[in-house]
């Protein structure tokens, strides 16, 4: 088929750009700093591919040294589904620091509409300054200070850094010394409250925050060789979990500090498990508006990026919005405390016996996880719904293999006031 | 004819669930294996996203007709051939997936193919079965005017006359040529080119032609040539998916091995005739019908004769030897059905054929369908049909 044939092209087309940080993005889907955007290559194919934009992986002092060990890397299946969480043992990057800043004059000469965001991190503030120095110098858009890198080697950088507000402000001023590009900090999810730190990043100077990086973790032990993994000559370590299954501790994160009204407007660079064009829209509806990835990529490629691209203009256009920047933040007001929900009703599940295939399912799950409210029907197969002792959880349907229960009737606690409730 | 249900159709969690068994190979083997160009690494990868419109858009895309070639192509003969999870255990259900995703389209109404900025190039299309719907929705797209010429009363061509409801809904159908119409193609119906237009004026009144036509009329041999109680497959089915048939015999013999033949057994027992007999040239090892259409048709056969000839027909009672073997064998049925190919009906039209193909004729005519040069199915004749409006739109310089 002839190229100009291909002009017929009817794929949809929308609008995916976003400015953050004051740097407008072609789209919002970046490479986090990691593996996945360690050279001029590397980068250049992912822009290739359909990113906006590349955090270059972390760039550290001049004289610090990376030794990586081999193997470095472990997954957590479940299943027949692997990479549900994925473990990175590896380090910052591994080339020179002249050769990295080579990279990011070369991409930023090649890809000038694209964003470059360089990653850094030192061990005082005097190279942290340096580093923010030659970066900008380079020719990067953007400058991401990693405090929260769980893998280091050395106690003055990496995650603990990012559980340290006076550290972290102390190096966000040092890296304002040093450049004045856009710069967001990026937060380590290893702490029960990220609001001092973000508050301690931001009166440094810090204009953005980029959230999560990995989770500190142990994914798997050999049973016959009594070791975690990786075996490391026998031994292992905690190291960053990363993937799917870190996508709620990162919206969660990311909710919370929506609800502090300080914190309502600042701008956030979402991480942390996204695969789908769902994961995507899940992050901006909850108030990022940038996007970085990499376990994903690591499993299926840089080619994730086009049905992230293509099924978030689909979700636009269902949406009705003609600008992503319209969808940031949508749902973050859904997200409220505990204590201000509504516990006025109960909705009881409406079971389609039609649907049933008659597994039982449901009456297992309800007895030994829930409250007893289903038995079975064993000359019918099918299960048996004791209002009396339905509590409504709902843990029935999320079980049920063929999605035969649905939310049925409302019912008030008594005393309680009745009004409409939105399911 | 609705007790027979060949569309098992997957629900969201099942499409999901088989695209997840998808290796996602790179420079994947499937998506070189199809006639037509569709991209099925590419959609089953939009499908394990959740990016359901996108795996919509792939489809349409470089398949215009990818609703039908879901249902109608024996995918174990191209991208499922080519598909490495068979290296685990079997091929990804391909075609599963692919109708999936375009009933998904259709139940929301995507309308995904566009007509392009008119050139004002006008092209005629003679006959309307896949071929030609392929060839005149790439056309529209490109901003020809698109006329089509059909001399039956209805559009489709075989997908309408011969291919069995079970296999292919005409709601399906309809939908498919409905958004063909919505690029702007106009349908000229029950117009014979060659008899009631000279083939010469439709040449002389267009910038292009494409001739589209299949293996129309059903084949008859000896020793089954002008005896009585016989009839081809064609003609049975045509005549069935009409409704013009409303009793059959008890007892039918079926001569042939094919997609076709296979048709007409699941369509006679579907009818309720209690007897089905099927004799076949083709040995177990070389049998020609598809798996799909075999899953279907071999539960419900009364017997299946395979390796034999028919050598003479009298009253109605056929007489068959054995290829290899020293055997014969005698069938006595009620009528008996020719299932033994297929050739094309072009009495009327100025062409050379060679094999049943047709040989050049002139600047600005071009050949699709089972006329082409090309396989005789349904994804070759979407493959050819896109090849002739790519044709066109080099001798016409296009947009």
């Amino acid at each position: 088929m002839s190229p100009k044939y291909l002009e017929g092209n009817k794929m949809i087309s929308k609008d995916l750009s976003i400015e953050f940080l004051g740097v407008k993005f072609p789209n919002p889907f970046c490479l986090s700093s990691s593996p996945v955007g360690n050279d001029y290559d590397m980068c250049a194919k992912a822009y290739d591919t359909g990113f906006g934009g590349v955090v270059f992986k972390t760039i550290g002092p001049k004289d610090y040294v990376v030794d990586e060990v081999s193997p470095r890397f472990d997954s957590l299946s479940k299943e027949s589904t692997p990479f549900v969480g994925f473990k990175n043992m590896e380090q910052i990057a591994e080339h020179s620091l002249e050769e990295n800043l080579r990279d990011i004059i070369r991409l930023k000469n090649n890809y000038p509409s694209h964003v470059l965001i360089a990653s850094i991190m030192g061990n005082n503030e005097k190279n942290w300054e340096d580093l923010a120095r030659l970066v900008d110098k380079a020719g990067a858009d953007m400058i991401e200070m990693n405090l929260s890198c769980p893998q280091m080697t050395s106690h003055a950088m990496g995650s603990d850094v990012g559980t340290n507000p006076e550290l972290c402000e102390s190096y966000c001023r040092a890296v304002k010394r040093g450049s004045r590009l856009p710069m967001m900090a990026k937060m380590t999810p290893n702490i029960t409250d990220m609001v001092p730190v973000i508050k301690a990043c931001l009166r440094g100077g810090a204009d953005g925050i980029a959230l999560i990086n990995t989770v500190k973790s142990v994914c798997n032990v050999d049973l016959e060789k009594h070791v975690g993994l990786p075996i490391v000559d026998g031994k292992s370590s905690v190291s960053g979990y990363s993937g799917k299954a870190t996508k709620p501790i990162a919206l969660r994160f990311l909710s919370q500090i929506r609800q502090d009204p300080d914190l309502k407007d600042v701008p956030i660079s979402g991480i942390g498990g996204i695969e789908t064009w769902r994961d995507a829209a899940e992050f901006i509806l909850l108030g990022a508006s940038t996007l970085q990835m990499t376990t994903s990529i690591m499993q299926y490629g840089y080619r994730i990026v086009e049905d992230l691209s293509n099924g978030l203009m689909h979700y636009m256009e269902d949406e009705g919005v003609d600008h992503l920047s319209e969808l940031v933040g949508l749902a973050s007001s859904s997200i409220v405390p505990a204590e201000n929900l509504n516990r006025d009703y109960i909705v009881y599940p409406l079971i389609d016996n039609d649907k049933c295939l008659g597994c039982g399912r449901c009456v297992i799950s309800c007895y030994d996880g829930a409250h007893q409210a289903l038995s079975f029907d064993e000359k019918e197969r099918k299960p048996v719904f004791d209002k009396t002792k339905c509590v409504g959880c709902h843990l029935c349907a999320m079980v049920c293999p063929v999605g035969a229960i649905s939310k049925g009737e409302i019912v008030f606690k008594p005393g309680r006031t009745k009004k409409e409730i939105k399911l | 004819m609705e007790n027979i249900k060949a569309e098992k159709t997957m629900g969201v969690k099942e499409v999901i669930e088989e695209a997840s068994r998808c290796l996602l190979c790179l420079d994947a083997p499937c998506s070189k294996m199809c006639p037509a160009g569709t991209d099925p690494a590419k959609f089953i990868r939009s499908v394990r996203f959740l990016n359901f419109k996108g795996a919509a858009e792939t489809i349409r895309e470089n398949n215009p007709l990818g609703s039908l070639c879901a249902r109608l192509c024996p995918v174990e003969k191209y991208c499922e051939l080519g598909c490495l999870r068979s290296g685990i255990d079997h091929p990804i259900d391909i075609a599963s997936i692919q109708t999936y995703v375009t009933d998904f389209e259709r139940e929301n109404n995507m309308q995904i193919l566009a007509k392009g900025v008119p050139n004002g190039k006008k092209v005629a299309i003679v006959g309307s079965g896949p071929s030609a719907l392929s060839a005149a929705a790439e056309l529209a797209r490109e901003g020809y005017s698109v006329t089509v010429y059909e001399k039956q009363s209805k559009i489709g061509g075989y997908l309408r006359y011969g291919i069995p409801e079970y296999r292919l809904p005409t709601n399906v159908l309809d939908y498919e040529i409905e958004r063909i119409k919505n690029l702007g193609v106009q349908f000229v119906l029950n117009k014979n080119i060659g008899i009631d237009i000279p083939f010469s004026e439709i040449e002389k009144s267009f910038d292009a032609v494409i001739v589209c036509l299949g293996l129309g009329k059903g084949k008859m041999i000896p020793p089954f040539i002008g005896k009585e109680n016989v009839i081809t497959a064609v003609d049975l089915l045509s005549k069935l998916k009409e409704g013009e048939i409303i009793e059959l015999p008890d007892t039918v013999l079926v001569v042939g091995g094919g997609d076709v033949a296979m048709d007409v057994i699941t369509s006679l027992k579907n009818k309720g005739v209690k007897k089905v007999v099927d004799v076949v040239y083709e040995e177990m090892n070389e049998f020609k019908a598809s798996n799909k259409e075999k899953e279907i048709a071999f539960p419900l056969v009364d017997s299946l004769i395979c390796g034999y000839i028919p050598t003479n027909m009298t009253n109605n009672e056929v007489e068959f030897k054995h290829r290899f073997i020293d055997s014969t064998l005698k069938i006595k049925a009620d009528l008996i059905v020719l299932a033994v190919g297929q050739e094309v009906e072009s009495a009327s039209l100025p062409f050379v054929f060679k094999k049943g193909e047709a040989e050049r004729y002139s600047e600005k005519v071009f050949f699709a369908g089972d006329i082409a040069h090309d396989d005789k199915s349904v994804v070759a004749a979407v493959k050819t049909g896109k090849e002739a409006a790519e044709n066109v739109a080099k001798i016409l310089g296009g947009k």
